[in-house]
Parts: C-alpha cells; structure tokens; sequence
C-alpha cells in the first residue's frame, strides 16, 4: 500500500507533493529550521567576504574604564560631558553623536541640590550653574545629535523627543511596515534644545534570539516614528545634520513598501520595514579614543577635523555588546560606526522584494526538473545531476553576493529540495532493483532452457550415435575384412553417416554419407539417409538401382532441399571384388603396398542425392589386393580450419599413407588426433567421419 | 555479403568474394535474392563470377542448387564461370558442374549464355 502510494504516477506525485510542501516552507522563511540555515548561510557569506574598511570617517569617544577610574562613577555631572564636548568640538568634526540619554535632571542641578540644602536662599540657588544648560550651551557647537530610546509601551519617564526631521514625505508616515513607537525615552528638552537632531538607538535583535540565545545583530533600523513623527536613527541622523540644509531625507517606494532611503546624495538600500542589512567590516580599536584622553588634552583636536564622532560606552560594567555575523563581540556603539561607513559607501546587503520570488522560481524550476529527469536517468546520472544543481544553487548564492551583496539563500533551496529528491532517487533505485530482478530471473529462465535445450540435444545425440554401428563389436570373429569407423560431429548432433554391415555371408557393404549443413536440420536427414541407405541396398541386388531408389524416396519429401553425398560400397570377402557407386562424395583412399591410390569414381560419379534428381547413377567395380586397407572420409577432414589454412586432401593423404601397416581399428583415432592437432583449438568446420576397412583375402589373416 | 554488378553482352555478371561457408551462405542467399528473381525467361542471363571465391562448403553448394533449381522453374539461364582451383575441386568431386552450368572465364561464359 505504502510503496504503491509513493510509486503513483510513475513515482512522481509523491515527489510533486514534497515539492509543493517545499514550497509552503519557503513562502515562510521566518520559520525554524530554514531560518538558522538562512541566516548561517548569509553569515557565512559576510566572514567569507567582510566589508572593507578602508577608510575611518568615524572616531569614537569611549567612556572606557580607564576613564571610569580617573573621573569617577556613571553617570558624570553633566558639565564633565560639556567640557568632553567643547573638546572634540575643537577639532570641527563633521557631526557628533552622543549614545546616551540625559532623560533626568543633573544631580547637581540647583533644584536638586536645593532639597539635599535646606538653608540655600533663592539667590544662592539662583547664581548656582545648572550642569544642564551648560552641556546644552556646549551641544550648540558644530552639529550634533542625541540618542533617543522608542518605547513600544509608555514608562514612568517616558518623553516623546523634540526634534523630528523637518521635511518628509508624510505617505511614508503611514506604512504599516515601518516601526512606531507609542513612547520614547529622550533627553530633557532644555539640553536637547542645544542640539542639532535626536537619533533613535533602537536595535533590532533577530526573532532567533530568544531560541538560540545568541542574539545576533544583522539588520538595525533606519527610519521610525515616534508618536507619529519620522525618526532617522542616531548614525543616520548624524549624516543629515552634517550634510545641513543639502541632507533631505526621501524614501524610496516599491511595491512591496520601502525599497532605499536617501539621505542628499546618499543612498542605502533597506527592507521594506526600513531595515538596513548591515555589511559588519572587521572589527578594529584604531578609531577609539578613550574620553578621559580627550578631556585631560593628550589628542590634538585635528583628529576630530572632518570626522564623524560618537561619545559612547565602552566600558566593560557599562556597555552593551552585540554579537556580529562576523562572530565580533563588539560595542553598540561600534555598529554606528559601521551604518556611517555604510552610508557613505552607499554599501549595504541587499535583500530586494523580488529576491524571494526568485528563490521561489529556483525551488520549483529545479524541483519540477528533477522531478521531470530523474525517473528516466540511471541512479548514478540521477545524483551528478543533483549534485550539479546543488553546486549551481549554492555558487549562485556565493556569485550574488559578491557581484553586488545580493543574499540569495542556495543553502535552504538545497535542503528543501532534499526530500523531493530522495523520494525520485529511491523510485529510481526500486525500478533498477525491479529490473535487476527481473533480469536475473529471465537469465535463471534462459539458463534453464539453455539446459532443458541442451538435455534434448544430448538426448539427440545419444540417439543419432546410436543409429550408427559399433564397428568395435560388429563382427567379433571375422578374420577376412577388419573395419573400424568414427564420427564426431560439428555440435551436438551432426549430418554425417556411415554404415557397414554384412548383406549376406561374402558380401560386406560400406556408406559414408554428408548431408549438407550441420546441426540439427542436417542431423534428421542424415537419420532418414541413413535408413533408407541399409533398406535399399538389402532390397537390391544391383548399387546403381539402389542408389536411384534412395534419391527417389529422399526427394519424395525434402522442403529444404538438404541434399546428401554419398559413397556405398559392396565387397564380396571372398573375391575382394568391389562394387561402389558415388554421389557427389569425396572419392575413398586405398593404401596398397605403401602406395597411395583412390577409387575411380570419375566416370560413375554423379551429383549429391537430391541435389539434381533422377539422375541415372551407375555403379562401377574394381578388384582389391589382399591388405589394402580402404579410407572413406567426409569433407570434415579436408576442411578442417586453423584459422589461416585447410587440412587439404594433401595432408590427408600423407595421414592415411602411414596407416598402411597399423591396426585398423587405431587408424581413424590417429586421423582424427591429427586433424585436432591441425586446428589447434578452432572450432571443427564440419562433423567429422572416417571408416577404415582392410580386406584380408579370402583365407583371411590377422592384421 | 556485397554483390557488385555489372553487364556485359546481354549477361548479368555478378562478382562474388571470399569463403562461402556455412555462416556466409545464409548472407549469400538474402544477397542472391534479388538477382534471382529478375533471372526470368527473356531476360538478361545470371552469370556468377566466382574468380574471387576462395572456398565454398557444402552449405554453399546448396544455394547454388537451390538458385539454380529456381532459375530453371523461371526459364531464366543461371551459370557460374572462373572458378578457381580449389573451389574447381569441390565441384569436381561433388558433381556440381552437372547442376550448374560452369565455365572457365566470364568471357566464355557469355558467349555461351549471352543473349
């Protein structure tokens, strides 16, 4: 059921549905696990390629603890701030930006100091300094701005700030997507009246934070409203008011909400939340000076000259931390140096709106194909090309970032085109098991046959052997004539024949016979020619008749029109008078006395049984020697192969000319040996057959 | 098997090459075929040239009978001429110059069979 089920539609609707779950997944990425292996691969993409920093446009005034050690705890009276202040202001800086909130009164502001003074007339407190107008007489310098906490929710203390950017475009006011703040924690309007803009500090730790506990920081806003009024973050906000009255802020819109913020001629792209996916640079502790340096006068105030400068913390008791994609723990402080840096470049990753819908495009192109390929590649073409897909997905990913910081996350498309892809593959190595299978049992199947075959050829060739006669045990104690045969056919069964047999008590016949072909076919006529060779010439007194007689009933029914040559013989023992007639066959040897002759069949011979039909044979008759020893063959002899040659009739006959004086029944055994010794391992060309007689003489001797 | 043709005084002379045995004859007769059946009464004469024949088995003298054989049903004349001595041999010993007409060269062989 559960095979049958992942199997549908040739194995490709499971892998269809895994696809489209797939794509559920990645139409929302803010979800674990894609979002960990998102955000590790983009991570990666960062330590891989850490935005340059080649230039410093940014000093930071840390209150460090050395600083802490020289001029007392957290928080400083404020005219310690102004007189920081007055110095960096010295050195003309560009904009200076202060990462903290003076949301209270000085402790030693008059007020303050009247209620710990309960004797202080009105004019002493009167002629008293207050801490806080002095720190905004100081802020009045050159441009700077304060920091400025968005509360979501309103705090005892909470104070909406004083200072939102003069001109904008109020649409981008009402985008659901941008952050508003109900509250805000900012300074007290009597300092914040000395500067020249507030800046929101707000971080945006990532939604994982709460899961892993490693609140990395990748994307920190950059436009916000505080009770309905647009707030630029403090590095931000730093860049428009050094740029005066050239540093309108404008929003760029897309379709899907904000695509860029300009800020005069700068220009960064953000999220559509306003968000900016900061590229962090290494980290480095040239730009730091530590404020307690500053106010005791060891820094020439040039190095401030047209320079961005942020007084922050950066002290180890004080200072918050956050945690980079580059795996830098570094100050807060430290990541608006890097947006100024940012801004300035006009450098930021760039998650576009459509970028999405690319990945979404790239998940179902590559999963439909595979789906679409898979089923009709072999298992192994199957893996290189996922493989191949996989290395294109992630390289692009790697390509993209580095032509132009795009983060297109390969990593999630490959996980989530996994499990579509495990399902093919284990279709496709079922379907090869199924076919292994199967080809074993069809191999089992023909092997079995092949035996099966092979068992009823065996029975065949026991069959055709023993039709013909054991020359061995055929005549025990004759002592006039001595025969001795042999057939080995070309395969299992073959189309040659021989016959001896005693017609009556002096006369012995002979035949030797070669159906054309080999094989089965061959072996069936040869089966028919032999029968009707021993019937008809029992039934006739005279060969040349018998001959005919045996074409006439071959032929009656021979559709493949095999036809036989034949060489039969008549000796009477007693006289050693010969009669043979030929049909088409190889004309027998004599060895007499050493000498080599054959029997003349040129004038009798004529064409093999049924090859012309009705032809008148004739038989012919000669007179034998006491020892001649008499050789029919078939062409099995002459035509043995060794690859290059023939055995030939030549070597045939130097064989047979030492047989003169051998025993007949070793002489077809030593023919036989020598023609395999010939072909030296070929296949034999044709079946094989050899009989020997020798005639004795009418009295008879012993070979 | 190839079988190039060509004509020559009214005499279809076919050249055949190389061993006609028993796993070429079947090769032989498909190739044959064609030329058998245009080897009709009134038509040009079929004259096989085997002067590149370097041997022929029993299973090749069979198509040779079989083609003659249907060459006399057609009344169409079918010869073979240039045989070379071994193949002269078999053809000796087995007779089958009594089954198909043999020549010794093509030249005599089409002023016998030319039309």
């Amino acid at each position: 059921m559960f095979l049958s089920v992942i199997r549908a539609g040739r194995g490709r609707a499971f892998p269809l549905l895994l696809l489209i779950l797939a794509a559920g997944l990645l139409a929302y990425p803010d979800m674990q696990p894609l979002l960990g292996i998102r955000e590790a691969q983009f991570d990666h993409y960062q330590r891989v390629l850490p935005r340059e920093r080649d230039s410093e446009p940014v000093v930071i005034v840390g209150i460090d603890s050395q600083s802490l050690v020289k001029l007392g705890q957290w928080p400083w009276s404020r005219d310690l701030i102004a007189a920081l202040v007055d110095k960096i202001q010295a050195g003309r800086p560009l904009a200076l930006g202060i990462d903290v909130v003076f949301a209270e009164r000085d402790r030693y502001s008059p007020e303050i100091l009247a209620k710990h003074i309960p004797g202080m007339t009105a004019n002493t407190r009167a002629s008293l300094p207050d801490p806080d107008e002095k720190l905004a007489r100081a802020l009045k310098g050159p441009p700077t701005v304060l920091a400025v906490v968005g509360l979501s929710k309103a705090l005892p203390g909470g104070r909406h700030p004083s200072k939102p950017l003069p001109v904008f475009d109020q649409d981008a006011a009402r985008d659901r997507f941008l952050p508003h703040f109900v509250s805000a924690l900012a300074s007290r309007p009597v300092i914040a009246s000395g500067a020249a803009g507030e800046g929101l500090i707000n971080a945006t730790p990532e939604q994982g934070q709460a899961d892993n506990q490693r609140g990395v920081l990748r994307r920190v806003p950059t436009l916000a409203f505080v009770h309905e009024l647009p707030f630029l973050s403090l590095p931000l906000e730093m860049v428009r008011v050094a740029l005066g009255t050239e540093g309108s802020v404008q929003t760029e819109e897309g379709p899907q909400g904000m695509q860029a913020i300009r800020i005069g001629d700068y220009r960064l792209p953000v999220q559509r939340n306003g968000e900016l996916l900061l590229h962090f640079g290494r980290s480095s502790s040239n730009y730091y000076l530590s404020a307690a340096d500053v106010l005791a006068g060891m820094h020439d105030p040039e190095i401030f000259r047209s320079r961005f400068v942020i007084i922050g913390f950066n002290s180890t008791g004080l200072q918050d931390r956050v945690v980079t994609p580059l795996g830098e723990s570094l100050p807060g402080v430290d990541i608006h140096a890097q947006v100024i840096e940012s801004v300035l470049a006009g450098q930021a990753l760039q998650r576009p709106y459509w970028l999405p819908w690319v990945e979404m495009a790239v998940l179902l192109g590559v999963g439909l194909s595979l789906i679409a390929f898979i089923p009709r590649l072999r298992a192994r073409y199957a893996v290189l090309s996922f493989a191949l897909a996989s290395i294109a997905m992630l390289t692009g990913g790697y390509l993209a970032f580095f032509a132009a910081r795009y983060l297109f996350d390969g990593a999630s498309l490959l996980l989530l085109l996994c499990p579509p892809f495990i399902s093919l593959l284990g279709n496709t190595l079922i379907t090869a098991e199924t076919l292994r299978r199967n080809a074993e049992a069809q191999l089992q199947q023909s092997r079995e046959e092949a035996a099966r075959m092979n068992g009823e050829l065996d029975a065949a060739r026991r069959i055709q052997m023993g039709l013909l006669p054991d020359t061995a045990r055929l005549f025990p104690d004759e002592r006039r004539f001595s025969v001795s045969a042999l057939l080995e056919p070309a395969r299992a069964v073959g189309g040659d024949y021989y016959d001896c047999f005693m017609l009556d008590d002096r006369r012995l016949c002979v035949a030797i016979g070669d159906v054309s072909g080999k094989g089965v076919p061959a072996s069936l006529f040869m089966a028919i020619s032999k029968t009707l060779t021993g019937t008809l010439t029992r039934r006739h007194a005279e060969l040349g008749t018998a001959l005919r007689d045996i074409e006439a009933e071959l032929d009656r029914e021979n559709p493949e029109y095999l036809f036989v040559t034949a060489f039969i013989g008549i000796l009477d023992v007693e006289s050693g008078h010969l009669d043979y007639v030929c049909a088409g066959h190889d004309a027998p040897l004599i060895v007499r006395n050493g000498q080599l002759l054959s029997i003349d069949t040129r004038d009798i011979a004529g064409p093999p049984l049924c090859a012309a039909g009705g032809y008148p044979f004739e038989s012919a008759g000669m007179q034998l020697q006491a020892g001649d020893l008499l050789c029919l063959f078939t062409d099995g002899v002459t035509e043995a192969t060794n690859g290059t040659d023939m055995f030939g009739s030549d070597r045939l006959r130097a064989a047979i000319a030492t047989c003169g004086t051998v025993p007949v029944q070793d002489c077809a055994p030593a023919l036989r040996n020598a023609v395999r010794r010939f072909e030296a391992g070929h296949p034999p060309a044709d079946d094989l057959t050899l009989l020997f007689l020798r005639w004795h003489g009418p009295t008879g001797a012993q070979d | 098997m190839n079988l190039p043709t060509r004509e020559q005084a009214g005499v279809l002379i076919v050249s055949v090459s190389g061993r006609i045995d028993h796993i070429a004859s079947e090769e032989f007769t498909r190739a044959l075929e064609p030329l058998l059946t245009g080897c009709v009464k009134g038509k040009a004469s079929l004259l096989l040239d085997f002067s590149a024949v370097d041997y022929i088995s029993s299973a090749g003298l069979r198509v040779l009978m079989m083609a003659s054989r249907r060459a006399k049903a057609q009344q169409g004349t079918f010869a073979i001429a240039a045989l070379q001595p071994l193949v002269q041999e078999v053809f000796a010993i087995s007779r089958f110059n009594l089954i198909v007409p043999c020549y010794a060269s093509v030249d005599a062989a089409c002023k016998v069979v030319g039309a």
